[in-house]
């Protein structure tokens, strides 16, 4: 469960810190909710031989879903009043598919004193490896 | 990781035609709102306030509720059937989300995949808001790729609110290209 009563400020970010990695299993049902939800309906997310015809292992997880578990991610970490100002570049290195889990962590690469700005490293992987690379930009507010 | 997907088919020098222009337009078919907001945190079992506590987020400095930042994407979808729209036929092939750089853009390539993105946030989404996004096509590169021969090809996605405030930003880099036993010219 994550405190919502708590807020990580500016000031207490420390570079090479590392967040509190999310993890959320692939079932089928999941990723076909998630279709759902998220409105891309292209068939490889949730049509078995749909996407295994395109080369991949099996339904896979989609962009979509991908960004919002790292917005999950970053969310949980930096609090209510932090503000993501942009995620990417993001790049797919292997399929997230049906039947695995994917972990979500994430780093702090640098801190700007100017515009209260940190860069984050964020990764994703399953056990097949490395899944996901991307940046994450967040401003946090500052301690008075 | 090639994927095989769609693509209008054309010359380079049509595909040239289309750089720098609006490629496509589509408004989302629901506007922001709880129910969707709710539908899209579940399965990511994203627990997080500012998207269902009306008190939490006007603490955090919002208005009311907004909506997740990267939720964007969803509101910018067109509907899949709407009133007027024809039937579906039996047999009909699944309905693809518009990416007018892959469908809308002709290109001499049968295949495509994405292979970056990112996005930058900044009006926030707010209940009742209506998300329009314009695609334009602002670069190509030819390249040659152990996968075949094609371009990088890059849709700008604007997303704005009904009052025309830009809400995000999206650039996707997309290859189309011919496998290289089909590739030679």
């Amino acid at each position: 469960m994550t405190e919502w009563d708590k807020q990580l400020y500016f000031d207490d970010v420390v570079v090479d810190a590392e967040l509190e990695p999310v993890s959320i299993p692939l079932s089928l049902q999941r990723l076909v909710m998630e279709a759902g939800a998220n409105r891309d309906l292209s068939s490889i997310h949730h049509d078995t031989e749909a996407a295994v015809a395109t080369g991949a292992p099996g339904v896979y997880m989609n962009t979509y879903f991908i960004m919002g578990m790292i917005e999950r991610l970053v969310r949980e970490w930096m609090g209510l009043q932090g503000q993501i100002k942009k995620i990417g570049p993001l790049r797919m290195k292997m399929f997230n598919c049906v039947g695995d889990t994917v972990v979500f962590r994430g780093k702090v690469r640098q801190k700007n004193e100017e515009n209260h700005l940190v860069v984050l490293d964020i990764q994703s992987e399953t056990r097949n490896g490395e899944t996901v690379t991307a940046e994450a930009t967040v401003c946090l507010p500052r301690r008075n | 990781m090639g994927k095989p997907t769609w693509g209008k088919w054309g010359t380079w020098e049509e595909t040239e035609a289309f750089l720098g222009k609006q490629v496509g337009q589509n408004t989302g078919a629901d506007d922001v709102e709880k129910g969707s907001i709710r539908r899209w945190l579940e399965p990511k079992e994203f627990d997080c306030p500012l998207h269902y506590d009306e008190e939490a987020a006007k603490c955090a400095g919002h208005e009311g509720i907004v909506a997740p930042s990267t939720m964007v994407f969803t509101y910018g979808i067109p509907a899949y059937w709407q009133p007027g729209d024809p039937h579906a036929k039996p047999g009909d092939p699944p309905k693809g989300i518009p990416i007018p750089v892959i469908f809308d853009v002709p290109a001499p390539c049968t295949l495509s995949f994405a292979s970056d993105i990112e996005v930058e946030f900044f009006a926030p989404m707010r209940i009742n808001d209506t998300i329009t996004c314009s695609s334009r096509l602002t670069d190509i590169k030819h390249k040659t790729l152990k996968v075949g021969k094609g371009a990088f090809m890059c849709q700008e996605d604007t997303y704005t609110n009904q009052a025309g405030e830009t809400v995000a930003v999206s650039r996707l880099t997309i290859f189309r290209f011919v496998p290289p036993d089909k590739g030679d010219e």
